[in-house]
């Protein structure tokens, strides 16, 4: 089946929101550009093997662009604004850092299974984040970026930017909350650049309310010698369907790719990732956990690309999933497409199953009721993914979302 | 060397005097496919009308189906540039020794092959003197009242039993090449094992000697009756020449309640063939189905045996290994359908890829709503020896259950430097050397061959590995 054009948008209404914004004229040219890529990047058709598992027919193509948006709410810490470290909302940041955002904003394609909405946010973007570290700057302390939705039954395409120069180090921390019952477009699009020898600690969690379809992509480059982490920790959305892409371009650069899911009733969740080692002595190591209660489900479909004529790269990708009801279901898809044989390592590893019943009758012999039990057992499936969590403000935060499923535990510090 | 140890102790002195000529009619159509050739075939074969109708059936959905676009390249293939059907030497096979391209000659004298069945597996032999091997087994299966013979001609002799049977594991409109297969099958195996009889030998294709089972469509049906079994070994590990580009069979087996069914491949057509093959398996209560795949030869292979596991119990097990030279393409795997609680499978696939070759395992595990207590592993390791060389998994999972166990793991290395300065420290050659490391990386598979399958198996990796096939 194919789809129609993914939203009520046109040439003109890309042409209003740099009216409304009061836009310069760079911004101007690039939002149209942006648009007539989006127009001429057909939507997936479901043939496309990313697309199998999530249909869009119910994507509500309809709902008008969100233009009042409240101001991104962020903090920096201390001492860094005096060191160059920028984090603000994308609008102030064209207005504020012109030339920056000009010399970034909208430079690159993201991951190619979701190129219409990634050129979609690129030209119909209404709020989004900047932030920028400069070169050898250290940042102490998480920088946090929290976006409040007002409404549920609107569109948003926000574009987040992430650049860490060479040298630096920040940790980052950005969530987005909506409210539950009315249908949304959440179409939040993530361009990630970490530069030599940076490092980078970048976790999203995303809390949208139940009626969201979270169309989403994230670009994330790790130049050489970098080494990134990033997080994906899903628990809100009805529909979750998100590109990654994590693009090992520079010799010797290390990435960690996380990913927490906890999703119940009918929420779906659709993850497909890149991991491409594409440079020498490269290291990208994947790991995501689903908890799946009710009826939700969840697809995860993975590639790990090794290049022709690389040397020494090494490489895992894992996902695990916990079926915690008998109607829930998981797709774990890892796929290795390997062209090199010079490799250090190379491997993955799937699994769904439910909780061992031994296991869950051991905690009981131990006092816990079946509930408490089951909630124990989940916390210390997601251990595996938590225990890498090294920011305390990050961890604390995550838990706090995951407690809203998987209910909070009376040891738990951060119920409160 | 494809015949087990026993037999080939049978053969008399006079054995390569045992070859004939078979100086049979030969009934060749022009290239390319239509609705007149597929019921020309089945007019010259004399078959009821209902496979003639089927035959057309399943036409129709080769015609109305796309290629597939996922997998390997078939973009080479012409379905117009093909011959259909060849009667009087076996299809796709050498006019006369002088064809054989020498390559293929070669490795016949490296791995030592007699003669008469050089010839045979060249396709040049026409029919040789069997009876001494074959007659004993046959007298022995005769008695036991299990059938094997040629499918076309079981369709012939038992016809309510093929009918019965034929076409229900792998429908007409299953997939494009299946169809096609459909369409024009020709020779295969039919083999029906009564209840509760154990066939010891294992039966192979190359016992029953006739100029099609080596066919380019062929077409084999295998039931085992309740509490049965039977170990069924198609193909050599000789490389088996052929000058048609496309081989493209269809295996259908139906394992009843508390039978066992074992079905080895050792599928090494010459570099130039594309080996597009569709094989399936249901097994009922506490069946038992095993494939053993190997897949040396060819230019294309696109293979998954599958098991759909039905009756409660059931087990199976796919084995899978994938050698891919320069310039081939092993895409090949295995698929297990859980549809009944407690049921089992597991899956091992061991793929090498050599020179500028590409192996890809793509599989399948789905578990149905309500299979509860379904176990399945999955264990894919890949080896890549050269610089050019390609490795791809494909692990496909569906589970729609939750009280299940379902694993999946796997591993791709290359051979270590240090493993290979060691053995050749030991006086190896570089290529003894890798040979040796290949050869342990899959043992595991290689024992679960019969003898003789196994020593020639080994034996051909190391002729592969020294670069003196192909």
């Amino acid at each position: 089946m194919t789809v129609q054009a993914a939203s009520i948008l046109d040439a003109d209404a890309i042409g209003r929101i740099s009216d409304r914004f009061d836009e310069p004229d760079w911004l101007r040219a690039l939002r149209a550009a942006w648009w007539k890529r989006a127009d001429s990047t057909p939507p997936p058709t479901g043939q496309e093997e990313e697309w199998r598992r999530t249909s869009l027919a119910d994507l509500p193509r309809g709902a008008v662009l969100l233009m009042d948006v409240p101001e991104l709410e962020t903090h920096l810490p201390s001492g860094a604004a005096e060191d160059g470290v920028i984090l603000t909302d994308l609008r102030t940041a064209v207005r504020d850092h012109p030339e920056l955002v000009e010399r970034y904003l909208g430079q690159v394609d993201g991951p190619a299974s979701h190129a219409h909405f990634w050129a979609l946010a690129q030209a119909a973007w209404t709020g989004g984040l900047f932030c920028y570290v400069p070169r050898g700057v250290s940042v102490d302390g998480t920088l946090v970026a929290r976006q409040l939705l007002p409404r549920a039954d609107v569109a948003f395409h926000p574009v987040s930017l992430v650049v860490a120069e060479e040298d630096s180090s920040v940790t980052l921390l950005t969530e987005v909350v909506s409210p539950d019952g009315a249908t949304g477009w959440y179409g939040g699009m993530a361009d990630v650049r970490a530069g030599p020898s940076a490092r980078v600690r970048y976790a999203d969690l995303q809390q949208l309310g139940d009626g969201a379809w979270r169309i989403g992509a994230e670009r994330v480059v790790v130049g050489q010698d970098a080494v990134v982490t990033t997080l994906n920790a899903e628990v809100g959305s009805r529909i979750t369907k998100l590109g990654l892409d994590v693009l090992m371009t520079g010799k010797g650069g290390t990435s960690k790719v996380l990913g927490i899911l906890a999703a119940g009733d009918d929420q779906k969740i659709d993850i497909n990732t890149v991991q491409d080692l594409a440079a020498d002595h490269t290291t990208s190591d994947l790991l995501y956990l689903s908890a799946l209660y009710d009826r939700a489900h969840a697809s995860f479909y993975g590639i790990t690309n090794v290049r022709h004529g690389t040397k020494q790269t090494s490489s895992y990708q894992e996902c695990r999933n916990l079926l915690l009801s008998p109607q829930a279901g998981a797709e774990p898809i890892p796929v290795l497409e390997i062209a090199a044989n010079d490799i250090l390592r190379c491997g993955h590893g799937a699994t769904a199953g439910a909780i061992d019943p031994t296991t869950l009758f051991y905690a009981q012999t131990r006092g816990l009721d079946a509930d408490a039990a089951e909630r124990m057992i989940v916390r210390g499936f997601f251990e595996q993914v938590v225990s890498q969590i090294v920011d305390e403000t990050i961890r604390q935060r995550v838990l706090a979302a995951l407690a809203r499923r998987i209910g909070a535990d009376s040891s738990d510090e951060v119920a409160a | 060397m494809a015949l087990p140890n026993p037999a080939l102790s049978q053969i008399p002195d006079s054995y390569k005097f045992g070859w004939h000529d078979a100086e049979q009619p030969r009934t060749t159509f022009e290239k390319g496919i239509s609705s007149e050739v597929v019921a020309e075939i089945s007019r010259i074969k004399d078959e009821p009308k209902w496979m003639t109708d089927l035959r057309l059936k399943a036409y129709r959905h080769f015609e109305a189906r796309p290629m597939p676009k996922w997998g390997a390249d078939l973009t080479g293939i012409d379905f117009q540039d093909i011959y259909y059907y060849v009667t009087g030497n076996s299809n796709g096979a050498a006019q006369s020794w002088d064809d054989v391209p020498d390559y293929i000659r070669r490795t016949y004298d490296k791995l030592g092959i007699p003669e008469a069945e050089k010839k045979y597996l060249a396709g040049v032999g026409g029919q040789y003197d069997s009876e001494v091997i074959y007659h004993n087994i046959r007298e022995d299966l005769e008695k036991q009242g299990v059938i094997f013979m040629g499918t076309d001609q079981a369709l012939k002799e038992h016809p309510d039993l093929f009918r019965e049977y034929f076409g229900t594991v792998i429908p007409a409109n299953d997939n494009k090449l299946a169809a096609l297969n459909t369409a024009v099958w020709s020779g295969g195996s039919f083999i029906y094992v009564p209840k509760d009889v154990h066939v010891e030998l294992p039966l192979q294709a190359y016992f029953r000697i006739n100029t099609e089972n080596m066919g380019q469509f062929e077409r084999t049906l295998i039931i085992a009756d309740e509490g049965s079994s039977v170990h069924y070994v198609e193909g050599c590990t000789a490389p088996t020449y052929s000058t048609a580009s496309l081989h493209s069979a269809v295996v259908e087996i139906i394992v009843k309640k508390g039978a066992r069914v074992r079905y080895t491949t050792i599928q090494n057509w010459s570099s130039n063939v594309y080996n597009l093959v569709t094989k399936r398996a249901v097994a009922h209560e506490d069946a038992v189905m095993e494939w053993v795949d190997g897949n040396l030869g060819s230019k294309v292979t696109m293979k998954y045996p599958s098991i759909y596991l039905l009756g409660e119990r059931a087990h199976g097990e796919v084995l899978s290994i994938a050698f891919a030279g320069d310039g081939q393409h092993q895409d090949a795997g295995g698929k297990i359908i859980h549809a009944a609680p407690n049921t089992t499978s597991l899956i091992t696939s061991k793929s090498i890829s050599k020179g500028t070759g590409r192996t890809s395992y793509r599989g399948l595990i789905k578990v149905y709503p309500g299979c509860e207590r379904s176990k399945s592993t999955v264990r894919c390791d890949a080896l890549i020896l050269d610089d050019d060389a390609r490795s791809d998994t494909y692990p496909y999972m569906e589970i729609d259950e939750e009280n299940v166990t379902i694993g999946h793991e796997a591993t791709v290395s290359k051979v270590g430097s240090e493993q290979l300065f060691y053995l050749m420290s030991r006086g190896l050659s570089e290529a003894e050397a890798s040979a040796m490391i290949v050869n342990g990386f899959i043992e595991p598979i290689v024992k679960e061959l019969p003898m003789e399958y196994a020593v020639e198996m080994n034996r051909l990796i190391q002729l592969q590995m020294e670069g003196a096939v192909g």
